[in-house]
């Protein structure tokens, strides 16, 4: 069986690029929803495919050369020559989780897009068929190819509504992640030099038998800057903010939920294949890395927090958990893993969800503001259901998915910075949530506080679409959320250690911190709808002092690219002058 | 920011940066002498076993096949892409009537030059499918060539004039020709998988050196990516030239 | 004579950077972009040449003459497909952003706020 399933591999990839291109041939001549039934029925199979294979590669990874250039194919020499894929459990797992958000993205998105002639259809599939190839290849080439083809398809669905706002955020994206690509392209050019092979696993050989070398940490400097970029870390994040905010619901779904996960996922991979035996890089990877994702993690809880656009807010809370999904990558454990995987899946549920409730919002009330939509969510009170529990799993509810991973992050992190980074990105953002949520379902008070001078704008979505439709795909996600992970938690501490076997001890403390974590998101909001208006003088001098940091940090943001180029600039020099200096 | 703070910013970063860059370069290998045991293998290995004489190609449609893959998807999803956000709200029925902008001269075509145009359209359309067809043996392949294919389709618009260039290209063969070239692609890579070799494995009969069918499937892929282009750069091209033709009233209404 | 060429690669990078962060308007900046590109082609192709070795198609010469590296050529081919997609996707949006706003001006336009 497993003979069959090493065959198999490539039709994951191969099965989703065919249907696309069918659908673009055939576009003219489909019926309307066609193309919506095709691309759901296509992503269920990939789900069932996917998990087979993750069952299958639990033994071993499941390899399988393309075009049979395995090494050794001209019995002289063991140089390799072609380009593999090499599945172990946890890249089977990824890309099934992959296939089971873009089915409920599919169904939250069916009738949305009857004007065009399947073309969102085709780039979701191609986007699909990226997805997995990343997370299955060996090759650093081809895991360029594959990012690329995901960001191209990304850069298309954001510009997709053509309002003005969707074409300047689309721009900002293209353009920060298209420089990203280039240094990637540049850092892959290094590497090949210095080792002469593009294979992950032989080139990890090579690495652990050289000294540290400056061409090496250039390169790994280079792609880290392209991997960060596409898993918006601090300072390289502020495209999300922007291209988030005005994609098309189906589209932000997979966004916040797979792609920009996807970017760490790469880094990791790389990290314990490629580079684990590159003392100079492993000692950047533990410390920079940390106090990148400790950084993210503050940043995005506070800008999540002063934001009153919902979908912005959902885009600075992802960054805000992205830097916690960080930290557990910088360990580079096999607890790390385990949490890195059930975060990722956990987040991707619940961020999912949030997002899809969000467009329910914008198709039933013509608005995405909260304080616009004050009270107008009574008529869809089940979405407010689901806002209110995602709100709290994503704050640190001690149930599901998302608390099991929080604990093994916990378990794998070091140092006090990375509990408080912890603490403060869970709170704020399930805290921001929250209080959206109980403005616009339970008439929660409605003075503004510092998210009265966030950027925001009037948006439309289409109408016509049932709510039970659209809320369908919401409550299956959110009910897979809050399953008990001790279903899966052998097959997963098996998987983790099949990409990365070391481990160290774990940090203690866990419950305590879970509870205070948990008692804040309860706490924040609460606070700040209790609050009546600033009318006295000490009153208003405590609110404009709150307000300054939050000023200070939209200003940051500002929406401009030229601004968002020096900052990856900035990074790209931070993470260089790090590596010298060790 | 202001100009000046992002220079700021920006210039303590560069000099960083150029630091680096500058222990980067001196300890990369000597401009002349690599290190490449892959290039060198593939230079010896390749023209014996694959009967093929251009490197290139091998490395591109066999050795690294489902990169080319992925890049042709790259390419028909940068073109959906373009052609959505072309199109815009506008539509996408084609009216047939070229559009008359005050301002812009509508000089009338003589014959010698639409007679011109039509023979080099066609000389230029065969030099495309010669260049393909020959990707195995001499520089070339299925991407240059179908961009020279479809650069064919500019000579009739320049010959003919918008009307008869629309009569001779409608829309759903040129994305026809777009995804089943790219289809074609990928069934070269999951057929050998269905009859139990590997993904995109060259199981066509090799064929002989330095002839016109020479690297088995390779000339399959070559002319499946060369039929995609040429559609690819085929789409493109008309949603161009629709921006020249007559508006319908208001075209483009703002998006919310 | 043996650094020149990565030297002119990171140049190129590094110009292309100042460019895009010191643009006024948006088709400037997509042509930095592509300046960026072209460092990447220089990088790339520099590290398969070597002295002596002609091009590897073995069409007049017999094989094992030398030749340079094939692999890099053909992620040299990949590189372009990947900068034409980018760079067409680019232009489309700035097309469609000028007709929408009437500027193209990087410091005014920003997505969700007001344009000043």
């Amino acid at each position: 069986m497993t003979a069959l399933a090493s065959q198999l591999v490539p039709m994951a990839v191969l099965l989703p690029l065919g249907v696309a291109f069918l659908l673009l041939a055939l576009a003219h001549w489909l019926p309307p929803r066609g193309a919506d039934a095709i691309a759901v029925i296509i992503s269920l199979l990939l789900i069932v495919f996917c998990g087979w294979l993750a069952s299958k590669a639990l033994h071993g990874p499941l390899v399988q050369w393309f075009g049979a250039w395995a090494p050794g194919v001209d019995r002289q020499s063991n140089v390799v020559l072609g380009i593999a894929f090499s599945v172990d459990a946890v890249s089977a797992t990824m890309g099934a989780f992959c296939a089971l958000v873009f089915a409920g993205s599919f169904v939250f998105a069916w009738g949305y897009f009857d004007k065009v002639h399947a073309h969102f259809h085709v780039l979701m599939l191609l986007f699909l068929a990226a997805m997995i190839g990343f997370c299955f290849t060996r090759d650093l080439f081809d895991l360029f190819v594959w990012f690329e083809l995901m960001s191209v398809a990304a850069f298309a669905l954001t510009a997709y509504p053509l309002g003005k706002s969707s074409l300047e955020g689309a721009f900002n994206f293209t353009v920060t992640n298209a420089l990203g690509s280039y240094l990637m392209l540049t850092g892959i050019a290094l590497l090949y030099a210095r080792t002469g092979t593009l294979d992950f696993v032989t080139m990890g050989r090579i690495i652990a038998h050289q000294a540290p070398d400056p061409v090496i940490a250039g390169g790994f400097c280079l792609i880290a800057t392209a991997l960060l970029t596409k898993a918006a870390i601090v300072p390289f994040h502020m495209w999300l903010s922007d291209a988030h905010a005005v994609a098309p619901s189906p589209v932000s779904v997979i966004f916040s939920g797979l792609m920009v996960g996807l970017g760490l996922f790469g880094l990791l991979k790389l990290i314990a294949i490629v580079f684990i035996g590159d003392a100079q890089v492993m000692a950047l990877v533990h410390i920079g890395l940390l106090w990148l994702g400790v950084a993210t993690a503050i940043v995005g809880g506070l800008m999540a927090w002063a934001q009153r656009h919902l979908k912005r807010l959902l885009a600075f809370s992802t960054i805000s958990h992205l830097g916690i999904m960080l930290l557990a990558v910088a360990a580079v454990d096999s607890k790390g893993v385990e949490g890195f995987l059930l975060y990722f899946v956990g987040h991707g549920l619940v961020k999912g969800t949030l997002f899809m409730v969000a467009g329910i919002l914008l198709a039933r009330f013509n608005s995405i503001d909260e304080l616009e939509l004050y009270g107008k969510g009574k008529r869809v009170w089940p979405a407010g259901v689901v806002m209110i529990l995602a709100g709290l799993l994503l704050g640190g509810l001690p149930w599901g998915v998302m608390h099991d991973a929080t604990d093994f992050v916990h378990k794998a992190g070091h140092g006090i910075a990375s509990v408080i980074a912890m603490v403060a990105g869970t709170s704020l953002t399930g805290a921001a949530v929250l209080r959206a949520a109980l403005r616009i379902f339970l008439r929660s008070s409605g003075v503004p506080g510092v998210e009265f001078a966030a950027p925001t704008e009037r948006e439309r979505e289409q109408r016509d679409r049932p709510l039970w439709l659209m809320l369908l795909p919401c409550v299956v996600l959110l009910a897979i959320a809050l399953l008990p992970p001790s279903l899966v938690e052998s097959f997963t501490h098996h998987a983790a250690e099949g990409l990365v076997s070391a481990t160290s001890p774990s940090a203690g403390g866990g419950t305590l911190i879970a509870a205070i974590t948990f008692a804040l998101t309860i706490a924040i909001p609460a606070v700040s709808l209790l609050r009546k208006r600033a009318t006295r003088r000490l009153a208003r001098v405590v609110s404009d002092i709150e307000k300054a940091p939050f000023r200070a940090l939209q200003t940051l943001h500002s929406g401009r690219v030229t601004d968002y180029v020096v900052w990856m600039m900035v990074g790209l020099a931070t993470l260089a002058a790090l590596m010298q200096l060790r | 920011m202001t100009q000046r703070w992002r220079l700021v910013l920006l210039i303590p970063a560069f000099l960083v940066l150029a630091t680096a860059a500058a222990a980067i370069i001196l300890g990369l290998p000597a401009f002349g002498h690599p290190l490449t045991h892959y290039g060198t293998a593939v230079n010896t290995l390749a023209p014996a076993l694959r009967n093929v004489s251009n490197m290139v190609a091998a490395v591109n449609f066999d050795i690294r096949g489902i990169d080319t893959l992925g890049e042709e998807s790259m390419l028909v999803c940068a073109v959906t892409a373009t052609v959505i956000l072309l199109r815009g709200h506008r539509g996408e029925d084609g009216s047939e009537r070229a559009g008359l902008i005050p301002g812009r001269a509508n000089a009338a075509r003589s014959d010698g030059m639409v007679l011109m145009c039509r023979l080099f359209a066609t000389v230029v359309f065969l030099f495309g499918v010669y260049v393909v067809l020959h990707g195995t043996i001499t520089p070339g392949g299925g991407f240059q060539g179908g961009a020279i294919a479809a650069s064919s389709f500019i000579l009739l618009y320049v010959g003919g004039g918008y009307q008869p260039w629309r009569c001779v290209l409608h829309s759903p063969v040129v994305v026809g020709l777009e995804g089943f070239g790219a289809l074609a692609f990928v069934l070269c890579a999951a057929v050998p998988l269905a009859f139990g070799y590997a993904a995109l494995q060259n199981v066509l009969p090799l064929g002989t050196w330095k002839d016109l069918y020479s690297g088995g499937l390779m000339v399959i892929v070559n002319i499946a990516v060369g039929v995609a282009v040429t559609g690819s750069f085929g789409v493109l091209l008309i949603e161009f030239m629709e921006e020249t033709r007559a508006p319908k009233g208001h075209d483009e209404k703002e998006g919310a | 004579m043996t650094v020149l060429a990565w030297c002119v690669a990171a140049w190129l990078l590094g110009m292309g950077v100042y460019g895009m962060v010191t643009s006024r308007n948006y088709v400037h900046l997509i042509g930095c972009l592509s300046v960026c590109q072209s460092g990447t082609y220089v990088l790339l192709l520099g590290i398969g040449f070597r002295w002596g070795a002609g091009p590897p198609i073995f069409y007049n010469h017999p094989p094992g003459t030398p030749a340079v590296d094939p692999v890099v050529q053909a992620l040299v081919l990949t590189d372009i497909v990947v900068g034409a997609a980018m760079t067409a996707l680019l232009l489309a949006i700035a097309l469609q952003v000028h007709k929408r706003r009437g500027t193209l001006d990087t410091q005014h336009l920003r997505p969700l706020r007001p344009t000043e």
